[in-house]
Formats: C-alpha cells, sequence, structure tokens
C-alpha cells in the first residue's frame, strides 16, 4: 500500500508540543534543578589577562580551604586536554598560556559553592602578561602579537591566521567590475553577538562504580562531548555516559563552553569519587562563553544601469577571538553565502578567521550568513537608491530562480520558492503604498521607512562534513512506542517533529509515542546538531526506522487477517483486512510477538553527496537551500536615533511544513534574536575585557521591543526532505537586520554600516568611546555566589496544616 | 531565622540565614525548582513569583521579607484536578512554549496581569510581560496564549 497518494493525517497538523506540558507546570528538569545526594560544588579559576603566560600555578592552598575536596589543572587530562574541531587548539583548561578574560584556568570541587568559590581564589596563580592582540585587521602584521599556536613542520603561514581562505570564484570578476558603468564599493562591521539563552551553562557529572562517569550535560551534540570525555580522561568511550537534561535554550552556544565544562566536572567526579555539579552564573556565563563573531566586510558590487547585477567581489575577515571552536565552519559558511541570493557573471569572495585575545567566538545561529546578509543586502538596496528603482523589483530583476546556476556553479533545479516569497511579502506589508507615503515625509522629529532583504541559506552540513543520522522505535510492552534520535532537542521542537512523523508512518496517534532524552548509551550516532539539520537529516532517519517497523507490524497483520500486505488497509489505528473487520493495532503487536517477531528497528539516512572544490571555490556547497524575504517597518526619532520597529512580516519557503506551531515558533524567535541583533545587542571588548555582563548592559528584545510579525510559508516541496520538508531554524533571523537597516535607510536617508545600530550610531553615525574598564569583566569573572544551604540536603520544610 | 509564610495555600515554616534570596529559599530550601534563576540581578523574570498578590523578581526579594506573606509559585498554579489551568494549556494550545527556562516566570506574569488587568488589549499584555525576558519565542504566541485565556475567563 503506498503512503504517498494519502493524505498525511499528523504531519502538517494542529500538534501540541510533547514536552510542552511538563514545561507550563514547572516539573521540567533543567540542569540546575539536578540535586543528588553527595553532591559536590565545581567552580572556575579564570584568567583576568586577556594573553599571558602561565608563571606559576599552585592549587595546594586551595586544597587547605575547608569543604574544598579537590582541585585540577591541565595536568589532570591526557594531552593536558588538548580538543577541538576543525581545529584542536584549545584545552579543557588553560596549558601554559591563557588568551582571554574569563579562560578557564583550574577547577576546585567543594561540598558548598562558597567553599568551592573560596578554594578558587585561594590559588596561587600567576600570569605573566603577553602582548595582546585586539584589532582582527591588523591580526596577520609581520609584528602581530602571536596569538594562535605554533606552526608545525615547516607551514609558514602566519599563525594568527586560523582558516583557510574561503573562497566563491566565478569569472573574472575584477575585470567584470571595472567594466560595470556602476560600482558601490562598501565597508561593513558586525558586533559580537551573546546567545544569551535564558539558561546558564551547567554539568552534572556521576562517577561509576565500575570507574566509569555519566554526565548530564545540556549540550546540542551528546555524541561529540562523549568522544572528548573519553579522549582527555583515558577512558574506554563505552565507560563514558552524555544524557541531555531539558536545555533551556542553546542556538549554537551550548557546545564547546559545555564540553569544556563536562570535562572538568567529570575529571572531579572520578577524582573524589562523588558527584559534582557545575552551574554558572549570568556573568560567568557572559565572560566566559564564545560568542557570534565579529565580521569586518568590504564589498563591491557592479551593475549596469538597467539594475543588472554583474559582478560581486567580497572580502570577509571574522575576528573570532582566541580558539578556533567551529568558526572556520562558519568563514566557509558565510563565503558560500555573501554575493546574497543573485545571478551575476562573475564572483570573487575571500573570507577568513584570525586569532585575537577577544574572547572567543564560536557556533551561533545563522553561522556567517547573518553577518555578510547585513552588508550584501544593504548594497543592493544602495544600489536601487541611486538608481531611483524600487529595492524589490531590483531584486526580483536578480534573484535567484528555478533552473539559475548559483554563483558558485549549483543549478537550482527544484524547491525554489524565493519570488513567490518577496511577491507574498511585498503585497502581505502593503510594501508599494508604505514605500511612496513614506519617502515624502519632511517631519524633523520621527520618520518611518520601510525596508526589505532577502535571503537563501545552504541545508545542513553541505561541504563541513559527512552529513548522515539514525533513529530508533520500538513498542513497548504497554503497546506505546519509544523512540530515540541522534539529534536533539534544546527548544528547537524536534522531538514533537519526530513524534509527528512516527506517527505518520506506523499509523499510529502520536500520544502513544515517547521520545527518550538523548543519550549516548541508547541512541545512534548522528553527527551535530547544528546547521538547522535536524528535521531533514533526523526527520529522513526516524521515518526509515518507522517504516522499517511499520512493515513487520503489517506482516503479522497480514498473517493474522489471512491476506497479503497489500490488501491491508488502515481505520484509524486499526488493522482491515479483506473481511473488511477491524482488528485493534495491540493486536497485530500481540500476534507480532507471538510470531517472534522483534518490533523494534533503527532508520538511517545519509544526504546526497555533495562536491566543493575548496581551491578553486566551485561546486555544490549543499544539497540544496532555503529562502525568505523579510520586511521591517520602522519610526526613527531623528532626535535621539531611538529605532522603534512597528511592524515585521517575514515569509519563507522551508519546504512542506510538519509541525506548523513549532514553525511559526523557530520564525518569530528567530526574528526576534535578528532584532535585537541589529538594534541593541552589543558585546564590547575593550583591550580584551568584556564590558556587558548581564542583562542590565546586554539587552535582547523585551516583549515591548518586538512588534506584531506576520509570518507565512511558502511550501515548495524538496524531494530529498521528508514529506518534502526543509529547514527552519537558522534562516529566520538571517534577513532581519538588513532589513531593519534599509528601512532605518529609507526613514533617515542614512545608512549605518555597522551592528548593531544603537542610538549614536543612527544619529551621529559614529560610536561615542566611554573609558576603557577591566571592572565589569573581572567583577563577572570573580562574581561573589550568594549565600547558598552549608549542608548539601535541603532542610525539609515543617508543614503547619 | 525562622521564616513562616503562606506558599502556595499552605502554611510552611523554614529555618534559613537571613541574607539569602527568597529564589534561593525556595530553590534550596523548600525543594521548589519550578522557579528558575537566569540573571539573578532582577533583569529576566525567570525567577517571577507572586507575593501578596504583587508579580516580585524572587531574586531582588530577601528571604526574610517573605516572612509573613503570601507566596504563588509555578507549583501552585495548576487547574482544579493538578493538571494544567486555563492559561497554562493555553500556553500549550498557542506554542508558546519552546526551550521552556522562561515559562514558569511567564505564566506568573499571566496571572498576574490577569489579576489586575481581566480585558488586557495585546499591548498591555506585551507591558505586563516586559519584564520576562524569552529568548526563544519572540513573545508572540506567549501574548496569544495569554489573550485567549483572557477571553475565555471574561466569558467565565
Amino acid at each position: 500500500m503506498s503512503h504517498f497518494t494519502q493524505p498525511l493525517e499528523y504531519v502538517g497538523r494542529p500538534a501540541q508540543r510533547v514536552d510542552a506540558l511538563d514545561k507550563v507546570m514547572g516539573r521540567a528538569k533543567y540542569i540546575a534543578d539536578y540535586r543528588v545526594p553527595g553532591m559536590l560544588h565545581a567552580r572556575c579559576l579564570r584568567s583576568t589577562l586577556p594573553h599571558a603566560r602561565i608563571a606559576r600555578l599552585d592549587t595546594t592552598p586551595a586544597l587547605r580551604v575547608p569543604g574544598v575536596r579537590a582541585v585540577i589543572t591541565s595536568d589532570d587530562f591526557v594531552d593536558h586536554g588538548l580538543y577541538g574541531f576543525p581545529v584542536k587548539d584549545k584545552y579543557m583548561l588553560a596549558y601554559q598560556k591563557v588568551r582571554y578574560v574569563g579562560e578557564a584556568i583550574a577547577t576546585v570541587a567543594a561540598d558548598t559553592p562558597q567553599a568551592a568559590l573560596a578554594g578558587a581564589q585561594a590559588i596561587l596563580c600567576e600570569l605573566e602578561p603577553l602582548p595582546a592582540l585586539f584589532d582582527a585587521t591588523r591580526a596577520l602584521d609581520p609584528d602581530a602579537p602571536q596569538v594562535g599556536p605554533d606552526r608545525k613542520n615547516g607551514n609558514r603561514e602566519h599563525p594568527n591566521l586560523k582558516s583557510d581562505h574561503m573562497l566563491v570564484c566565478k569569472g573574472n570578476a575584477e575585470a567584470e567590475l571595472a567594466d560595470c558603468p556602476i560600482v558601490l564599493d562598501r565597508r561593513y562591521f558586525t558586533d559580537w553577538q551573546e546567545h544569551a539563552y535564558i539558561e546558564p551553562e551547567g554539568v552534572l557529572a556521576i562517577p561509576t562504580p565500575e570507574g566509569g562517569v555519566v554526565v548530564y550535560a545540556p549540550n546540542q551534540s551528546p555524541f561529540i562531548n562523549q568522544n572528548n570525555l573519553a579522549m582527555v580522561l583515558g577512558l574506554p568511550i563505552n565507560l563514558v555516559r552524555v544524557i541531555q537534561p531539558t536545555v533551556g535554550g542553546s542556538f549554537g552556544g551550548k557546545d564547546d563552553i559545555i564540553y569544556e565544562s563536562s570535562a572538568q566536572a567529570a575529571k572531579l567526579a572520578l577524582v573524589t569519587g562523588r558527584p559534582v555539579r557545575m552551574v554558572f552564573s549570568r556573568e560567568e556565563s557572559l565572560v566566559a562563553s564564545y560568542k557570534r563573531d565579529a565580521m569586518h566586510m568590504h564589498i563591491r558590487l557592479g551593475a549596469d544601469r538597467d539594475g543588472t547585477l554583474r559582478a560581486c567581489w567580497f572580502r570577509g575577515i571574522l575576528d573570532s577571538g582566541a580558539y578556533a571552536s567551529e568558526t572556520p565552519f562558519t568563514a566557509w559558511r558565510a563565503s558560500i553565502h555573501a554575493m546574497g541570493a543573485y545571478r551575476y557573471n562573475a564572483c570573487d569572495v575571500d573570507v577568513y578567521c584570525v586569532y585575537t585575545n577577544n574572547g572567543y567566538a564560536g557556533a551561533f545561529r545563522g553561522f556567517g550568513n547573518p553577518e555578510v546578509c547585513f552588508a550584501v543586502e544593504q548594497t543592493v538596496d544602495e544600489l536601487a537608491d541611486m538608481l531611483g528603482m524600487d529595492p524589490i523589483d531590483l531584486r526580483l530583476k536578480n534573484c535567484l530562480r528555478l533552473g539559475d546556476e548559483t554563483a558558485h556553479g549549483q543549478k537550482l533545479d527544484e524547491s525554489m520558492g524565493l519570488v513567490e516569497c518577496i511577491n507574498t511579502v511585498r503585497r502581505l506589508s502593503d510594501w508599494d503604498r508604505k514605500r511612496a507615503e513614506y519617502s515624502r515625509q519632511t517631519s524633523t522629529e520621527k520618520r518611518r521607512g520601510i525596508g526589505v532583504a532577502i535571503m537563501y541559506h545552504g541545508m545542513s552540513l553541505g561541504a563541513e562534513g559527512a552529513d548522515y543520522a539514525g533513529a530508533t522505535i520500538s513498542v513497548l510492552p504497554d503497546y506505546s512506542v519509544d523512540l530515540t534520535s541522534g539529534l536533539t532537542d534544546y527548544g528547537t521542537g524536534s522531538r514533537t517533529v519526530f513524534t509527528l512523523i512516527a506517527a505518520e508512518e506506523l499509523g499510529v496517534r502520536p500520544d502513544r509515542i515517547r521520545i527518550q532524552r538523548p543519550d549516548t548509551n541508547t541512541a545512534i550516532e548522528s553527527g551535530p546538531t547544528v546547521a538547522s539539520r535536524t528535521t531533514v537529516l533526523g526527520g529522513n532517519a526516524m521515518r526509515a526506522a518507522a517504516r522499517n517497523l511499520r512493515q513487520t507490524l503489517d506482516l503479522a497483520a497480514a498473517d493474522l487477517l489471512r491476506c497479503d500486505p497489500q490488501q491491508l488497509i488502515r481505520v484509524g489505528e486499526s488493522y482491515v483486512g479483506p473481511d473488511e473487520e477491524a482488528v485493534a493495532w495491540e493486536k497485530i503487536v500481540d500476534h507480532a510477538r507471538e510470531m517472534g517477531l522483534i518490533l523494534s528497528a533503527h532508520g538511517k539516512w545519509e544526504a546526497p553527496k555533495i562536491v566543493w572544490d575548496h581551491h578553486h571555490g566551485r561546486g555544490t556547497p549543499y544539497m540544496a537551500y532555503v529562502y525568505g524575504a523579510q520586511v521591517a517597518e520602522v519610526e526613527v526619532d531623528l532626535r535621539t536615533g531611538n529605532t522603534q520597529v512597528l511592524h515585521l512580516w517575514a515569509v519563507h519557503d522551508i519546504g512542506k511544513v510538519i509541525f506548523p506551531q513549532g514553525a511559526y515558533g523557530q520564525l518569530y524567535g528567530g526574528i526576534t534574536q535578528g532584532l535585537g541583533y541589529a538594534l541593541t545587542e552589543q558585546i564590547t571588548y575593550r583591550d580584551g575585557y568584556i564590558q556587558e555582563t548581564n542583562f542590565e548592559s546586554y539587552l535582547i528584545p523585551t516583549s515591548v521591543d518586538v512588534p506584531e510579525i506576520t509570518a507565512q510559508f511558502v511550501e515548495s516541496s524538496y524531494s530529498y526532505g521528508p514529506y518534502g520538508a526543509k529547514n527552519i531554524a537558522e534562516p529566520s533571523l538571517v534577513p532581519t537586520a538588513p532589513a531593519i537597516a534599509n528601512a532605518i535607510a529609507h526613514a533617515t536617508g542614512r545608512r549605518v554600516r555597522e551592528l548593531p545600530m544603537n542610538l549614536e550610531r543612527v544619529l551621529l553615525g559614529h560610536d561615542l568611546q566611554p573609558p576603557a574598564s577591566r571592572d565589569a569583566a573581572i567583577r563577572g569573572v570573580w562574581m561573589e555566589t550568594r549565600s547558598m544551604p552549608q549542608t548539601p540536603a535541603p532542610a525539609a520544610p515543617r508543614i503547619y496544616a | 531565622m525562622w521564616i513562616e509564610m503562606t506558599l502556595n495555600g499552605k502554611p510552611v515554616a523554614v529555618e534559613a540565614p537571613p541574607d539569602i534570596s527568597l529564589l534561593d529559599l525556595l530553590r534550596d530550601y523548600l525543594n521548589l525548582t519550578g522557579t528558575k534563576e537566569g540573571c539573578a540581578v532582577g533583569e529576566c523574570g525567570a525567577c517571577a513569583v507572586i507575593m501578596d498578590g504583587r508579580l516580585v523578581n524572587s531574586c531582588m526579594v530577601l528571604a526574610p521579607q517573605a516572612h509573613g506573606s503570601e507566596v504563588i509559585t509555578i507549583e501552585g498554579v495548576h487547574g482544579p484536578d493538578g493538571g494544567p489551568n486555563d492559561l497554562q494549556q493555553n500556553f500549550i494550545e498557542y506554542g508558546a512554549v519552546q526551550c521552556g527556562i522562561c515559562i514558569p516566570g511567564m505564566i506568573m506574569a499571566g496571572e498576574a496581569l490577569l489579576m489586575h488587568n481581566p480585558n488586557p488589549s495585546r499591548q498591555e499584555i506585551r507591558m505586563g510581560l516586559a519584564g520576562n525576558l524569552c529568548r526563544c519565542t519572540g513573545y508572540q504566541q506567549i501574548v496569544d496564549a495569554i489573550e485567549a485565556t483572557a477571553k475565555g475567563r471574561q466569558k467565565g
């Protein structure tokens, strides 16, 4: 029986998040909510200098502090805890040098948080300052202080060059530009961004009787954590188990920093033989954790007088701080998207990242695309202004369409909904009327503007690495259905997506299905949970697993109903054979067991192979793309520079929508992060010291900063996606900041080429420079923990009836 | 010192140091971990509880200040059968929940708002949530859920 022709019963239909009930009741357990008997509290000693040699590190005074049970340093790990992918350049605790303010140097485990803090402060640590590097544009100067690790084996590259030059090359861009009647030459800068998950980092490690460790870690990718732990602890991998508890937000941010915390807590658990929990304060989180890179961009765009784009030349430098984390991949994704979703005769893109002593950068939703989209979408807008063309008309004239070839040489032969996104957002936002009306304003107090940005975003990892996922499914004795996935849900809704897919394929109600917490003991390794890949990769794997189980149940049903499996039909959950009597699903399960059939299955899915030539910047970087267009309407106060976003419209082509409520939630949430990125979220490293150490200075959007959002999906089916699905998590925030920037330019007549577009940049066109301050960051490193119970177990309340 | 209060409708007495916050009293001494810590400086609202009818950030209230007061936490919000009440059910139905860490505070803010303004406009709902940060949802579905609850309660 063919599933393709039947209407979908659960996929794409209204559904509720599987874990919402526990969350609204306050029952969901996050890492800070875990308490186990005998649990110790861990605390890091962190660097107070941006670049220094560790001249002396004596932990013995800490061990004399009452309540302190153990202290570890890099010496306690195999190979000093060296880890990292794709570049192995970071240590679980600093070894020989520190390279940013907030870098962990030693970790103390103690009976109470206060004792752990006192222990950390008692450590004798002498840091000998080294010349530091804060300007990414000078990082490759011959006399720049060396931040990156020494080069090996005769490699003569500058040690501060962190990644390859990521290239996209089509034709001869220089020659094409020289021939263009109009060339725009512009520079842009995007600032650091903090993920600002409302749950700060934490981890709980429990030693096992056989000498291993179980780690509860709110990381995105438990298998990477498990691998790192086995490596730096010197344990066989089967003695390391990583379980993901409920995660309070991540957005790319809970990988490396959680791996480090996991290694520290796990080592302390092994040393002390007791469970060890470490939970960050907000200040510690902001100082220690990685950020979205800051990016310096230079773009030249060439066009004909009729608005036909001809050439794009782009140079980008990512200031990605003291360690690589995933930023070489970020640079690559930035390079692929740098020219925007347009056709060109010629393209020349070169993006790379460098070491500095400004904190460190890693993965963050969008992964390079929000940065480059801010540059290219403003430049395209400016071109429209110069030519007196409507910005949407100019985009429609040049944007990628079905059958086009991208600048990389990839033919777009299916699932291409960009034009429909643009046309729909134009209609929904009443673009033409507002654009004309706001162009005639004369007020010197407040003016409105409306701006647009479009984008495309490559699906999943692309040329970053092997792209596969696995899932398992089984029927339990109580007839419930149990799922596992190697890809995780840190708030995204993927547990619900998997549940709906399993229900659809198996033909059972979603409320019969339970999905386990991600656990390296039970799930199948599926690569990292990143790059908006979970719905397509994990969804296809879950679909395959459910189909395998369905095949087994169909055989049992055919046997019981004495017919061919092709003759079976389903009415609700029941099976019906030729005699037209409905047999309950439970009866089929019982019969399958009597037949000796095993009611569990697994499924694997591998993405179609892609080819990318790094040396020549040509190929097929991603299996396919998602597309979107957003319009922002703003009101700018010309006296203060304050920008209020009045409304946002977003139309995105994400293929088939599997879990509508979740997809809309992702879109609203991504747009909101994009709004913060655009206007208020600013991380300032002054001489390496972060200035924003809590939410009173790092300003993420509140409910009154975010306007009503009108969102719609274009569902252009993708043949490799489950039911035609693509993805939404990252693309949602990519075009928001440039749409707002273009609206500000429409309102004020002035371009703001730096993010965030704060009051002074909008009003004055430049920053106000407060004096440098080390204090905020140091306070963050050493924030006193508030009083906590002196006894680990809380006193039982007396309740008087 | 001994701190006595009415907590989720029941009298409670607990011995705790005088210099801790109400948040720590709830989480570490009364084992009520539904109330979350997001910033500990009164900026994010993850620790919001209702104290004597007012929404407060429990990280900003010294535990002794709660002595003699009536405190409602997320554990005290539920329907008659112990399941979700109408506001909680609407949070589920309108997709107001993603990672969920801010949600206990959001539910408390929603209840406090509806206590004082049973028929709020969407803008008034947004004002009522302005002290509660959410990084996942963009607030829209949270506003939807509270709006629907207000309408439902108006109908009785």
